[in-house]
């Protein structure tokens, strides 16, 4: 038995080699147990026969440029997730459905230089991606109640707000604070008070469209984008809240709770400069609405 | 200047040129009928230089454009040595629908940036093994590459570090302007060749010229 094919067929890496017109000459054990294809049974194939969803015009693209320029090509997990749709190993596969790859292509020359065929090589990442998909969720989202955290809600709305005024288009802004949360923290203690948040984050969540973003602005202050949304729909929406807020129960060890939030609402206007004046704004129409009498809308 | 007329004969630089064009020529003939991607390629110049001469020398050629981005890779066989293609900031995002049109959609924040990275990458990867490929082809001479990397992300000009070159080295700096034509996305190709790969660069240069004449 050949040296390099018992490597070949024990590398932790898909390794498979295609003719010129793209069938498939090699196909190692590695995709053998991944795929369930064996190799016997690809060996002479079109590729695309049996992986249609490969027939894209980017890998068509990169498996010219390798046999016409000798070029590498390289498939990053992050850009291209995955090239073969293979089962991830079980432990990641509630996150995704398809194993991430970063795969590599290369030429494959015979000994007067000319290429006759390119190889591909399968690195599963999975578990890299995932982790790294874990570390962007706890650097975007508050650990307590699951909304988005500040920093995210500020970079996004710099995004947004841009966007919005290059387009003109709408974009409101609801920020809300809980009632005297202080009284409900010294009264039921901390977690009572945690528990609160993390239900009002929770039901707004449960409101708002998959484009609106609820970030924990402060200690119990939150703050909602609402993109293409104006000043009377926001204000429609933060009366939303208030009412859900109001009427939601929550029970700490027995006892029903009841809290009321107030709300500030600001709409993008001509002539404000940045994101943060729209913040700002909000914020005065949220002090006005606590100053008033609190568990009401004020937009301004 | 010194080292141009200690190393490299008027008449080597000349045959050099004209490989260049050829090179790019091909290259360019080749990226529009092989994948679609239509790109306009400068009539190369080139410069010696000492390597410690570099990042001020690519910092005056490159003085036009606010922040750059740079995406590095290198290639080895007889000829050796680095590309570097150097993409005026947001050059990134122009490029995206050049690779994918599909890809238009809307992204999470950081994913956006991401992309923007990864495909310069790609299209560097592109430009860049055409380019080499083609002009050590005309060498005969064959080259692998390493994976591109983007070593200058959307700095103001400037920055341009100067530890990516041994300064002690003598480099051949090939530089040529490109414009993808349907994205109004220019920049500059700058190739490196590595001390070594000179002497070798020489006489694959004769060997060039008199196969051609």
């Amino acid at each position: 038995m050949n040296e390099f094919s018992q490597i070949l067929d024990s590398v932790n890496l898909g390794l498979v080699i295609l003719d010129a017109d793209l069938r498939v000459r090699y196909w190692n054990r590695w995709m053998e147990s991944r795929s369930g294809i064996a190799a016997e049974r690809i060996a002479g194939a079109l590729l695309f026969d049996f992986f249609p969803s490969l027939k894209t015009p980017a890998f068509i693209r990169s498996c010219k440029s390798v046999l016409t320029f000798g070029n590498f090509s390289f498939f990053s997990q992050k850009l291209h997730r995955f090239l073969f749709p293979f089962r991830p190993d079980s432990s990641f596969e509630s996150r995704f459905e398809q194993m991430q790859q970063s795969c590599t292509m290369g030429p494959l020359r015979n000994d007067d230089t000319t290429i006759s065929a390119l190889y591909l090589t399968v690195q599963d990442v999975t578990e890299l991606a995932a982790y790294e998909h874990r570390l962007m969720e706890m650097n975007m989202r508050d650990g307590l109640t699951g909304a988005y955290n500040r920093r995210f809600l500020e970079k996004r709305m710099e995004e947004e707000f841009n966007r919005h005024v290059r387009y003109s288009r709408s974009l409101s802004v609801v920020m809300f604070d809980i009632d005297f949360f202080k009284k409900v923290n010294d009264s039921y203690g901390h977690l009572c008070g945690d528990l609160i948040l993390k239900d009002i984050a929770g039901e707004i969540a449960a409101m708002i469209r998959t484009t609106d973003f609820l970030a924990r602005y402060g200690g119990e202050e939150f703050c909602c984008l609402l993109p293409e949304t104006d000043l009377p729909a926001a204000q429609m929406i933060a009366e939303r809240f208030r009412s859900r807020v109001a009427e939601a129960q929550h029970i700490y060890q027995g006892q029903e709770i009841y809290v009321t939030i107030s709300l500030g609402v600001a709409a993008l206007t001509p002539g404000l400069s940045s994101c943060h004046a729209l913040l700002k704004k909000a914020d005065d129409a949220l002090y006005e609405a606590k100053r008033s009498g609190r568990n009401r809308v004020v937009a301004c | 200047m010194d080292n141009e007329s200690l190393l490299v004969a008027d008449e080597e630089r000349d045959i050099l040129q004209e490989l260049m064009n050829i090179a790019f020529g091909k290259a360019a003939a080749e990226l529009a009928e092989v994948i679609s991607i239509f790109v306009v390629l400068s009539v190369p110049s080139i410069k010696v230089l000492k390597a410690a001469q570099l990042p001020e020398y690519l910092q005056e050629e490159i003085r036009d454009f606010a922040d750059i981005s740079i995406v590095e890779q290198n290639f080895w066989g007889r000829f050796k040595g680095s590309a570097f293609l150097v993409f005026p900031a947001g050059a990134g995002k122009a490029l995206i629908s050049l690779l994918d049109p599909e890809h238009e959609a809307t992204f999470e924040s950081g994913t956006f940036e991401v992309l923007e990275k990864e495909t310069l990458m790609e299209v560097g990867n592109i430009l860049i093994g055409a380019c080499v490929g083609k002009m050590s082809e005309l060498l005969g001479d064959v080259v692998t590459y390493s994976p591109p990397k983007v070593v200058v992300e959307n700095e103001p000009r400037g920055i341009i570090p100067k530890n990516l070159f041994d300064p002690e080295y003598t480099a051949i700096v090939m530089r040529t302007v490109f414009r993808f034509e349907e994205r109004d996305v220019r920049g500059f190709l700058f190739l490196v060749t590595t001390h070594d790969s000179i002497v070798w660069l020489k006489k694959a240069l004769a060997a060039f010229i008199e196969h051609y004449e």
